[in-house]
């Protein structure tokens, strides 16, 4: 609690060089397609693309329902996988029996993604 | 000034109300009231994690990450159900859900 | 350093064990075997839940806490999951017919079952804050899927839209009460705010209390938070609606029971009012808003709200002859609701399943088993002597006199007479209005429920013992 202003700053170092260090990637590659890229648009370059969504078109359309879907079936997974930061955080001291808890719940997971998988949910069409 | 547990009670008791009146005043869209229900859970959260903090006590933390993960699960089947009753319906209007009454 | 971590004793929970493993079971064989395994799947769900009612009765008795004492088994537990189990049971037998007429044959409808099953046990049991949260949020998730699983069909996916949007909003009611017992309590067990609230009560407890007793009140469809029971009665299928009638109300009002009397015994004057209120208030409108209804699933869902605020009577005296009340009064009120909706199912004609309550004239002439075992079930609703109705009201009333509780021991009579007139009316419509068309025949399953139902509640007063003794012990194991 003692910490002086320059102790509490070095703490914040490893951050700072992080910041530096992904501003230069961004900017980087923000910059390197003026320099190196080719200039010749063609219909299947300016084409939907990803999602299926024109590049350039209204933001506030219709959505096809399934992307509903998809987005349901991540939040799920999504936010189950949180109980495994403090279980990793703590591995060290949950020995034997709190590796094969979590092991019984990704199982658990696991069921649920088979049974997703074989209602034909992850599919497009 | 410094901010202590009182500053997030109010904050989190803000953030109830306006769940809670999201839901009641909403005339329009059930989406509204989707967001508003996780307005309320995120309330409860804040609640939880500062009583934890001022207590000193882990159990507030774990109940918030089981109320973050429930309320994932409650929002998916909510989703869903209400795809499924906008594949009937043909609209998902608040004042449009009155086939029964009495 | 903590303590480091070890397994727990999986013993106590066996039942829930046989649920849980069961339930992930049938989803792998519904998965890998496509949608033709309805049968299959539907027919291990019996054998599952047989097995969590063996492994029930197989526990010792005695009161056992396992999982850092969150998890409570003991008589009382132990008493409502075989009413909850008994009631899940026989809504899944009663839904097979139904479902396979209605084309409804998922094999998800017998799994959501089992693990709605499940969340009830863990209602039951629960024995902190985060427990119970848990076990009502499985139990209300499946609620809200079974409710809408008549995808095709807009009532019920308006029934499943209304059920989860109150739902949730009940749950986030209270959870926040939650989040405020625990911060002013400071633990989230229930002995641990028992502990902590010995001798003064802070305002932000009580604050909490009402938020959670309003969740509750959600639960156990009591007023004034009982606006989605009618529509989802009627909306939801009528096997759904049998199930959500029966098992769930039951382990709402054991987690009522238990939050009340375990966690604030300490601070009975407060929610005393609070239970009171709502216990007559429910019984008010469950007598006065049936009234007028035409549907018969309408009426059930007003009748039950009703039951509720009856049962809820025996919680407000707050004594162990209180609980030994509602506990009586549930196992009875599963009994009759079971009898009914399965009489509900019987209204057949063909393949078109009838609900009004005109449907039903002069049937006395065209089905007389059907007529006279329904007028003894309406009967035992009323709660007329000798009938087990009768004795289920009996016991809460007396707990109440015995607390000094006389305004609502009064008012209770009174709505009872009350409700004597709609419950009573369909007994003259079935008996001296001029026949409707016949139904088609009951099916064996259907018939069998309405006997079993009907002799259980007309020849209780022969031997109330062995229940009322067991209530009675469940009751005190609590205190």
């Amino acid at each position: 609690m003692t910490q002086t202003l320059p102790n509490l700053l070095n703490d914040y170092l490893p951050l700072g060089i992080f910041i530096a260090v992904s501003g230069v990637i961004g900017l980087a590659l923000l910059i390197a397609p003026f320099a190196v890229a080719f200039k010749s648009p063609d219909p299947e370059k300016l084409s939907a693309y990803e999602c299926g969504f024109n590049a350039f078109d209204d933001a506030r359309m219709k959505f096809d329902v399934r992307f509903y879907l998809v987005a349901i079936l991540f939040i799920i997974f999504d936010l189950e996988v949180a109980f495994l930061f403090p279980w990793a955080v703590a591995y060290g001291d949950l020995g034997w029996a709190g590796f094969w808890s979590m092991m019984v719940f990704l199982g658990v997971l696991t069921i649920g993604f088979v049974y997703e998988w074989k209602k034909g949910a992850l599919e497009w069409d | 000034m410094a901010i202590g547990l009182t500053h997030y009670l109010v904050v989190a008791a803000i953030l109830f109300t306006l769940g809670v009146l999201g839901i009641f005043i909403n005339r329009k869209n059930v989406i509204v009231i989707m967001m508003s229900i996780e307005l309320i859970l995120l309330a409860v959260n804040i609640n939880l994690v500062a009583f934890s903090t001022h207590l000193n006590d882990i159990t507030g933390q774990v109940f918030a990450l089981l109320v973050l993960t429930v309320a994932a699960a409650e929002a998916a089947i909510g989703l869903a159900i209400l795809v499924v009753y906008f594949r009937n319906r043909g609209t998902i209007a608040v004042d449009d859900i009155n086939m029964m009454k009495g | 350093m903590n303590a480091p971590f070890v397994m727990p004793a999986l013993g106590p929970i066996l039942p829930e064990l046989v649920l849980a493993v069961g339930a992930l079971v049938l989803v792998l064989i519904g998965a890998l075997r496509g949608e033709k395994s309805y049968g299959l799947v539907n027919g291990l769900a019996f054998v599952v839940l047989a097995l969590a009612a063996a492994a029930l009765v197989a526990q010792p008795a005695g009161k056992v806490l396992v999982f850092g004492d969150s998890f409570s088994v003991d008589g009382f537990a132990r008493i409502m999951k075989a009413i909850a189990l008994l009631g899940s049971a026989v809504a899944l037998v009663l839904s097979v017919d139904y479902l396979r007429r209605e084309n409804l044959t998922r094999f998800e409808y017998p799994i959501l079952i089992v693990l709605a099953t499940l969340g009830m046990m863990m209602m039951i049991s629960a024995n902190d804050l985060i427990a119970l949260y848990l076990g009502l949020e499985l139990q209300s998730l499946a609620a809200y899927v079974i409710a809408a699983i008549h995808r095709d069909n807009v009532r019920s996916s308006e029934a499943g839209l209304k059920y989860f949007v109150l739902g949730a909003l009940s749950s986030g009611m209270l959870l926040y009460g939650s989040s405020l017992v625990y911060g002013f309590a400071g633990t989230v067990s229930f002995p641990g705010i028992a502990a902590a609230l010995q001798g003064q009560s802070s305002l932000g407890v009580i604050l909490g209390l009402v938020f959670v007793s309003a969740g509750l009140a959600f639960k156990i469809s009591a007023v004034p938070f009982h606006m989605w029971t009618p529509d989802v009665y009627e909306g939801a299928p009528t096997p759904v609606a049998a199930f959500f009638a029966a098992a769930p109300k039951v382990a709402a009002m054991a987690m009522t029971v238990r939050i009340f009397i375990v966690a604030f015994p300490g601070i009975v004057g407060d929610w005393r009012q609070i239970v009171v209120f709502i216990s007559i208030a429910s019984m008010a409108l469950g007598a006065f808003a049936a009234i007028g209804q035409r549907n018969i699933k309408r009426l059930m869902a007003y009748s039950s709200i009703g039951h509720v605020g009856f049962a809820l009577v025996g919680l407000a005296a707050g004594t162990a002859q209180g609980v030994n009340g509602v506990i009586v009064y549930m196992a009875i009120y599963v009994v009759m609701t079971l009898g009914t909706f399965a009489i509900i199912l019987g209204m057949r004609r063909g393949d078109t399943y009838v609900e009004t309550i005109d449907d039903l004239a002069g049937l006395s002439r065209s089905q007389p088993f059907m007529a006279y075992a329904f007028g003894a079930i309406l009967f035992s609703l009323t709660g007329i002597p000798p009938l087990a109705g009768f004795f289920a009201k009996f016991y809460v009333f007396a707990a109440a006199i015995e607390a000094k509780l006389f305004a609502l021991a009064v008012i209770g009579v009174v709505t009872s007479v009350v409700s004597a007139y709609y419950y009573l009316r369909i007994v003259k419509i079935m008996f001296f209005d001029e026949p409707a068309q016949s139904f088609s025949p009951l099916t064996p399953a259907l018939k069998t429920v309405i006997a079993v139902s009907t002799i259980a509640i007309a020849l209780f007063w022969l031997a109330p013992a062995p229940l009322v003794s067991a209530a009675n012990a469940a009751a005190r194991s609590l205190f």
